[in-house]
């Protein structure tokens, strides 16, 4: 039993970081007023790039990088979109979407399907034998800890920071932001490019950490279930975090429940994860405050009043 | 007025409408007549280089092409919902193209519809469910190769555990855990399967999960009904045997890789596409379901750690079940839950084969 339940936390990782960097690229973008459709296809443009690169070069940080810019160049195209151009951003963010996947299945062609040596679990003696919580908090890779950071990181900014403050007037009410001095597109653009940036790395940790194989779909909706973790943590980095940890934890659950053979229906155990999640989120708006979290500006395009 | 027999038959068919389900196989009394040269077009769901089922497939293609030498155009990622496709084969069929080669069970209907539309031109679905005059669905006898892959995998197992994963609890994923199962208990009677669905086809990061899951429990060896490489990679990082499926896996896994149950379906598709071309097609009412018999299913070579007491097991049966003189489903057979689901004596015919919503009795979990 001990065995099982640290060999299932110490899997949850592979399974909740690409749900987690996701969700908190795109709370920030939220939190900038812009609504963006796109992770699924910026997700499969970084976890292509990422596992091309490493099986090309063979070295997973050069991939993880090129996969880090690839995410934030493609959003960087719906930012244009509908930033300077004001494009609806629904359709443009699923046109980007499209883009990405149609890329990634293209490029990535020639490297289907070809395993490879991927990122490594950091080698900390000792402590990864502790019972339990041993396997999750002292074997895993860079990146596991770096989601952590990313995520303290982004709290702090959005809440503690002048930046933050920035970004978040914006997305409450961009005109107001436009008098007071803040540029509103440029805060937008930077929010748009970080969330790619974010999407493309969790793509990367798909290829190159969860699985070390590149296969065309394989995001397989985890951009919309990201989308879906941005309302249930009300627009919250950390609680993001913690919510695609949950997710995650249930979905490693999963496969270990069946392999020890516990008799239960396999469709009813496969809606677990989203049963848990309808659950939380309803406790969270019965609990949650009455106060609108959302930001007010959300999905607006900004126009300044004087190019009325 | 060619052909009077089948003309007075129809009529007193259609007398007797009671009996209307007659039709189809009176209507075939002829072979399919092609009109004009033969073009071939392949219609793939997803990209044809998946790494499984649609490469497999399109294997084929190639051996079509160089055999048989006819003109042949792929459309690939063409969705499984039936205006999508129904597009694509009006626009082959304006263009020329006679034979319609459909590669998965979602095509099923569209490609009914479109054979109904077309009745001159020639169509053959993988994995479907519908035939007609100028229809042909085609599976496989995978089980038949996962049992071969069963006896080597429960020989070289080093305890009584082995773990098989898949996509979906559906007849067709069923009878290769089964398969499998039936020949692992040849090997070790004892033996049980652990039995773990991924609720995907095609999710590498769930499939690395599953099998390493099945390693946890102690699995020895990890059967994968998918086609991504992960499980092999964790198979093989825990220095444990793996079974493939669809294609050769051995390049995943160079050192565990015990075999891989693959699909030939150029044994199929060339000698069913030259029958169209000559005019010798007739459609099977029931679809075409070849086997090892016929070369469409088959395990490759086993590894050189294997015995050769095993190997020559392995052999013996493949040459009965080629020889039509064993079947992995004698009876009795038994269900995960205890209940008969074959007496004694008696063997799982087609329609039985194809209703199996069942695990057998050698299987863990998997609970439907």
């Amino acid at each position: 039993m001990e065995q099982f339940i640290t060999s299932w936390l110490g899997s949850t990782p592979a399974f909740a970081i690409p749900l987690a960097l996701a969700s908190m690229g795109l709370v920030l973008c939220e939190r900038a007023g812009v609504l963006n459709m796109g992770a699924e296809g910026y997700m499969a443009l970084g976890a292509m790039t990422a596992a091309v690169l490493t099986l090309t070069l063979g070295n997973p940080a050069i991939g993880i990088a090129a996969a880090v810019l690839a995410g934030a160049a493609l959003a960087l195209i719906f930012g244009f979109a509908v930033v300077i151009m004001r494009c609806e951003q629904i359709l443009a963010g699923l046109a980007t979407m499209a883009v990405g996947l149609g890329i990634a299945g293209v490029v990535g062609r020639p490297y289907v399907h070809k395993s490879f040596e991927g990122l490594q679990p950091l080698d900390i003696p000792l402590l990864d034998q502790i019972p339990l919580l041993g396997r999750l908090l002292f074997n895993q890779d860079i990146l596991v800890y770096l989601t952590v950071l990313i995520g303290v990181g982004l709290w702090f900014l959005l809440e503690r920071t002048r930046a933050g403050l920035k970004i978040r007037a914006v997305g409450e009410d961009p005109a107001s932001a436009d008098v007071a001095g803040v540029q509103v597109q440029l805060q937008q653009l930077m929010a748009i490019t970080a969330s790619g940036a974010l999407c493309g790395l969790a793509g990367a940790y798909l290829s190159v950490a969860s699985s070390s194989v590149w296969v065309d779909n394989m995001v397989a909706g985890r951009g919309w279930i990201a989308l879906a973790l941005v309302v249930f943590a009300r627009w919250d980095p950390l609680k993001a975090l913690a919510g695609a940890f949950l997710f995650g934890a249930i979905e490693a659950l999963l496969p270990r429940l069946q392999a020890i053979g516990v008799p239960a229906p396999i469709y009813l155990m496969n809606m677990l994860p989203y049963l848990f999640t309808i659950a939380v989120l309803l406790i969270a708006a019965w609990s949650g405050t009455k106060k609108g979290v959302e930001p007010a500006a959300l999905g607006k395009p900004y126009v300044r009043q004087d190019r009325h | 007025m060619r052909n009077p027999i089948s003309k007075s038959a129809l009529s007193l068919a259609m007398s007797l409408s009671a009996v209307s389900l007659m039709l189809p196989s009176l209507a075939q009394a002829e072979p399919f007549q092609l009109e004009g040269d033969p073009k071939i077009a392949f219609i793939y769901a997803a990209t044809a280089r998946d790494g499984g089922w649609n490469e497999a497939i399109d294997n084929a293609r190639q051996v079509v092409a160089d055999e048989l030498g006819y003109p042949i155009a792929v459309a690939e990622s063409i969705p499984e919902d039936a205006s999508a496709l129904k597009n694509a084969i009006d626009l082959y069929v304006q263009r020329g193209f006679n034979i319609i080669v459909g590669t998965t069970y979602g095509y099923s209907d569209g490609i009914a519809e479109a054979a109904e539309k077309y009745p001159n031109v020639a169509f053959v679905n993988a994995s479907g469910t519908r035939n007609s005059d100028n229809l042909e669905s085609f599976y496989a006898r995978t089980y038949e190769g996962w049992y071969l892959a069963g006896i080597a995998a429960g020989a070289v197992a080093d305890s009584d555990k082995l773990g098989m994963m898949a996509g979906f609890p559906v007849s067709v994923v069923n009878w290769d855990i089964n398969g499998f199962t039936r020949g692992v208990q040849v090997s070790k009677p004892d033996a049980s399967v652990s039995v773990l669905y991924t609720n995907s086809w095609w999710d590498p990061v769930k499939e690395g999960q599953a099998a390493k899951s099945l390693l946890e429990q102690g699995a020895s060896v990890v059967a994968n009904n998918l086609s991504s490489a992960a499980p092999f990679t964790e198979a093989e990082k825990a220095d444990k045997y793996s079974v493939g499926f669809q294609l050769d896996m051995s390049a995943n896994a160079p050192k565990g890789h015990l075999t891989s149950v693959t699909f030939h379906w150029d044994k199929y598709l060339v000698p069913t596409i030259k029958a169209i071309a000559e005019g010798t097609w007739e459609p099977s009412e029931y679809g075409a379901f070849p086997g090892l018999a016929e070369g469409v299913v088959d395990i490759t070579p086993l590894p050189d750690s294997v015995p050769e007491a095993v190997k020559k097991t392995v052999a013996e049966k493949r040459a009965a079940i080629i020889a039509g003189e064993l079947t992995p489903f004698d009876g009795p057979i038994i269900a995960q839950d205890g209940s008969e689901k074959l007496p004694a004596g008696a063997s799982l015919n087609d329609e039985q084969l194809w209703a199996m919503d069942y695990l057998i009795q050698g299987t863990v979990g998997g609970g439907q």
